[in-house]
This record gives structure tokens, C-alpha cells and sequence, in this order.
């Protein structure tokens, strides 16, 4: 029987990268356990591409550096991600970008690194950026609220294996947001008068005028 | 009249529309034998000669053993293997993959809609989209963890006239396309069945020459749910401002008809929408959709909330 689809849950970077716990679930599933009790098994994140790199000369094998506006992670491309790996040649740096992508623990020798094994990648625009925060700021708060009750068993047990400060994570929702709403205040103004002056706009196409239409060597002759 | 005369009486009538001519003395000497001698509850007994009917004179099984299944609402639908007639509308056909489904889809009443699947080997006609039916003898059953209705060879489908309307209560998400599905973008369909042809085939009718079609199958996710849905032309020109034949034109201007969908990927995909529609399972129908963007009180809330 195939299992039902695995949402794809939205953390900032910064609940993300602190990550290390992993469940297993029922059959094959694996989840990575956040700080702040949330299961995932899929995530969905937007942030700003900083980095992409091949790992060795045609291999095909990618890792990127992305950030949101709280802290960034790694992703890595293969050709297990067909999808992925199909678009990143268009892929420029730095570039807004939505992935949906699996968590991946690596075993380090000394601590564990978390990063991304991206599904789908897509070039996307502020607007998308602007409410992803807000989206993921609700679900953390949500979350955050879940850990002071220690309404269930996942909350229970990120206590007990990371022991979160709440309040480091408030605020970190708490700037996320400050200075996303900047950017859509400021849109917001720039859109007014835009609505204004649309009938204004005049359309250019089909007015392709070729070279020797501006001949004025005739004029020259007077 | 007897009771045991009464049951036979009712066998009988289920004989009526058969050929085989069965005796009227023959079931009632068994059937007063069985009740009345030795007896045997009723329900039993019933079975037992129509076992028996089955066996020495060839009657169909079906016929003897067909039920009148209770007429139920789609929103009753809550265990498998019950055998329900039910009064709906097709709200959407899906391509079936598979040779031994016949058609695939949704259908729906007030209280809800439901997949159903019409299996091949059940010979029956094909329903159309926009249609109501009485689905008789179905039965539910459950699958990847969703209720769906099964149409097989004792069921019968029965065209109505009766408007059916769909739940009124329509539900808006907000979420992201996090993923494209196969036969998504230029497809082709078959001019016969309409089912999306593969590598130029159709399962039904072989090689056909087929006729464009644009949509996209997706997933849109909210972080707490994920749904299937599907972009029809209509929605896609809605959209992006791509239709039928800008998609045609966009194919034939890149020799691939790929081009197509690497385009819709490209506007599409990672972006949030508003989609207003009923849900059945995990499947949204699609009634309006937008593109869909945060405003500044909206982070004012939020913000406030946190002081």
C-alpha cells in the first residue's frame, strides 16, 4: 500500500539547521526531529541562493549554500533529483529560489550536519519570499506554543533532547518578520501609483522599426 | 399465505426476468422442509435454495443474489466493503492508467465527493463529466487510507435527470505548487475516449491520432495538508496567460513539446495561490484559483501578538 504523501512542513533555517534528532516512523519513513517538536519529513523552504558549486569536475553533483532571513544550510544535488538537478544549470547566485526537498542527516566525527536533498527547485519572486516568512513564522509560533504546554509527545521529547531556549526562537521569528515587512511596506507603496498610471502604459510591441527607415542622408543633401 | 410460501414466492420473483423455469413445488417443499421441519432461521434457508438453484439449474448468481443496496449520501461513506447505491454527479474524470480500469475520477452529491473507479471488466457505458447518474450495487472500499467506491460487474449505472448540487461549502487554501505531476503541460488525448495518450497510444484504442490538450496536474501544499489538483486550459490562461494554442505555438517554435512544460514549471512552481474549491479526500476541485501574496498587516498581526 502506498502511503499517504508527506506534507512538506515549513521551518526557518535556523530550527532547520539545529536538527539532529532522527524517529523512525512506520515502515521505512524517517523524520528529522526539530528543537521545537516538529516532525519532518519533507520541508519546503524560500531563501536566497548564495552558493553553487559542482563537487569535482562533471560530476554532476551540486552543493548549495541558501539562506533564509535566519541563518542558512546546504543542499546537495544529484542524480537522485532528477527534477532538481534538471534546472540547475539555470540557476544563478545570488537568486531567490523555493525548494522542496528530504532532510538528510550526515554523521560527522564530531557533531552532525543537517542538509537538504531538494526535490524540486524554482526560481521565485519577493512576493513568494514575503509570504513564506510570514507562513513559517505562524507554524515556529504555533510550535513554540505546543513546547510551553508540552502538548504532546514530539513537544516532550525536544525538551528532552535539545532543552530549547524559547525565547532565542521568538525572537528570531520576531526579526524574520521585522524585516520582511519592510520590503512589503515599501512594495505595497511603490504599487499605489503604479495602479494609477496603467492606462498610461503605452505598448511598444510590434513597433520594430528596421535600420534603413532612418535613413536621413536626404536630409543632409539640403 | 405460509411464510414459507412467502420466501418462495420472493425467490421466484427474482427468477422472473431469467429464462430458466424452476418448478414452483420443487423451492417450497424445500423450502417448508427447511423452516418448518428442521428449523433453519429464514435468512439461511434462502441462501441455501438459492445455493441450490445456482447449482442444479445454471442460474446466474448474479441474478439471484443482486440487492437492492441502500441509497446512501456520499458523506455516510465511511467503511469499506459496503455495498451502497448512491445519486451523483461526475465532478471530474482522470486518466486511468491502468488497462483494467474502464474510468476514474470524482463524483459527488450535497455532502461530499468521493473517487470512484469504474473497472474495466464491468463493461459498462462510460459516464461524462457534468452528468448525474444512480450508481447502484457499488461498493466502498479504502485505498492508500481514502474511502473510494468500486463500480464492478454487479452494478449498474442508470443516467438521471435530477440536478444534483455539490457542497456548498467551498473551502479556501492558501498554498504552495511543490510538485508537477506526470501528463502535466502539452498533452495528447485520444479523439475516441479522451484518455491522455502514451508515446502516441492509447490503452483503449492502440494508435490514434489524438488532439492537444493543456493542463497541469500538481500538488499544492499548506504545511499542513497536501492536495491533488488539476489546471485545466481555462485556469492556466487565467494564470500565466497561456492557451491552447500558445502552448502549440511554444511547442512547434522549440521542436519539443517539453518546452511546454519547463515553461509552466518555471511561472508556476514554488508559488503560493489562493485556491477556492471543494475537497474530497485529498483531492481539491478546483473552482477558482490566483496567485496569492502577503499584506503588510498581515505581519502587523503577527507582530503585535508577540508583545
Amino acid at each position: 500500500m502506498i502511503r499517504k504523501r508527506e506534507v512538506a512542513k515549513r521551518v526557518f533555517s535556523f530550527e532547520f539547521s539545529r536538527s539532529t534528532h532522527q524517529i523512525q516512523g512506520d515502515g521505512v519513513v524517517k523524520y528529522l526531529l526539530t528543537p521545537l517538536g516538529e516532525r519532518l519529513n519533507r520541508v519546503f523552504i524560500v531563501g536566497v541562493l548564495l552558493e553553487k558549486e559542482e563537487i569535482g569536475a562533471d560530476t554532476n553533483f551540486w552543493r548549495l549554500r541558501v539562506s533564509d532571513p535566519t541563518g542558512s544550510f546546504y543542499a546537495t544535488v544529484g542524480k537522485f533529483q532528477p527534477e532538481a538537478l534538471e534546472i540547475i544549470g539555470d540557476l544563478n547566485v545570488p537568486e531567490l529560489v523555493a525548494i522542496v526537498g528530504k532532510p538528510r542527516v550526515f554523521e560527522g566525527v564530531s557533531r552532525k550536519l543537517i542538509s537538504l536533498r531538494p526535490e524540486n527547485i524554482a526560481v521565485v519572486d519577493l512576493a513568494v519570499r514575503d509570504y513564506w516568512v510570514l507562513e513559517t513564522a505562524r507554524r515556529t509560533l504555533e510550535r513554540i506554543e505546543a513546547m510551553e504546554k508540552r502538548e504532546n509527545e514530539d513537544a516532550k521529547l525536544a525538551w528532552q533532547i535539545y532543552n530549547p531556549d524559547l525565547n532565542e526562537y521568538i525572537e528570531v521569528v520576531k526579526k524574520a518578520l521585522m524585516s520582511v515587512k519592510e520590503d512589503v511596506e515599501v512594495m505595497e507603496k511603490i504599487e499605489e501609483p503604479e495602479r494609477a498610471e496603467e492606462e498610461e502604459e503605452f505598448d511598444f510591441t510590434g513597433f520594430e522599426f528596421e535600420e534603413e527607415e532612418f535613413d536621413l542622408s536626404d536630409l543632409l543633401e539640403e | 399465505m405460509s411464510r414459507a410460501e412467502k420466501l418462495t414466492d420472493q425467490i421466484l420473483e427474482k427468477l422472473k426476468n431469467s429464462d430458466v423455469r424452476v418448478k414452483r413445488e420443487d423451492i417450497l417443499k424445500r423450502m417448508r422442509l427447511l423452516v418448518e421441519e428442521f428449523k433453519v432461521p429464514e435468512s439461511e434457508a434462502v441462501k441455501t435454495i438459492m445455493n441450490y438453484l445456482v447449482k442444479e439449474y445454471g442460474v446466474p448468481r448474479e441474478e439471484l443474489f443482486e440487492r437492492e443496496s441502500p441509497l446512501v449520501k456520499i458523506s455516510e461513506i465511511v467503511k469499506p466493503n459496503q455495498w451502497i447505491s448512491l445519486k451523483a454527479k461526475v465532478v471530474q474524470l482522470w486518466d486511468s492508467n491502468s488497462p483494467n480500469v474502464s474510468q476514474v475520477g470524482l463524483i459527488g452529491d450535497e455532502t461530499g465527493i468521493i473517487k470512484f473507479v469504474i473497472w474495466a471488466k464491468a463493461g459498462m457505458n462510460e459516464v461524462e463529466e457534468g452528468k448525474s447518474y444512480l450508481f447502484k450495487n457499488v461498493v466502498t472500499d479504502s485505498f492508500q487510507g481514502r474511502m473510494q467506491v468500486n463500480i464492478g460487474r454487479t452494478s449498474k449505472i442508470v443516467e438521471i435527470s435530477e440536478e444534483i448540487n455539490l457542497p456548498p461549502r467551498e473551502m479556501e487554501i492558501i498554498g504552495a505548487i511543490v510538485s508537477f505531476q506526470q501528463n502535466s503541460g502539452l498533452i495528447k488525448r485520444c479523439n475516441i475516449c479522451k484518455r491522455v495518450l502514451s508515446k502516441g497510444l492509447c490503452h483503449e484504442h492502440g494508435k490514434v491520432e489524438g488532439y492537444d490538450d493543456l493542463r497541469v496536474k500538481a500538488v499544492l501544499d499548506d504545511g499542513l495538508n497536501s492536495y491533488e489538483i488539476i489546471l485545466n486550459e481555462e485556469n492556466i490562461k487565467e494564470l500565466v496567460g497561456m492557451s491552447l494554442e500558445d502552448a502549440i505555438r511554444i511547442a512547434q517554435e522549440n521542436l519539443d513539446r517539453n518546452s511546454v512544460l519547463s515553461e509552466l514549471k518555471q511561472r508556476l512552481l514554488g508559488r503560493y495561490f489562493a485556491v477556492k474549491g471543494i475537497r474530497g479526500g485529498r483531492y481539491l476541485l478546483v473552482r477558482d484559483i490566483s496567485f496569492h501574496k502577503p499584506e503588510s498587516k498581515d505581519f502587523e498581526e503577527l507582530l503585535e501578538a508577540l508583545v
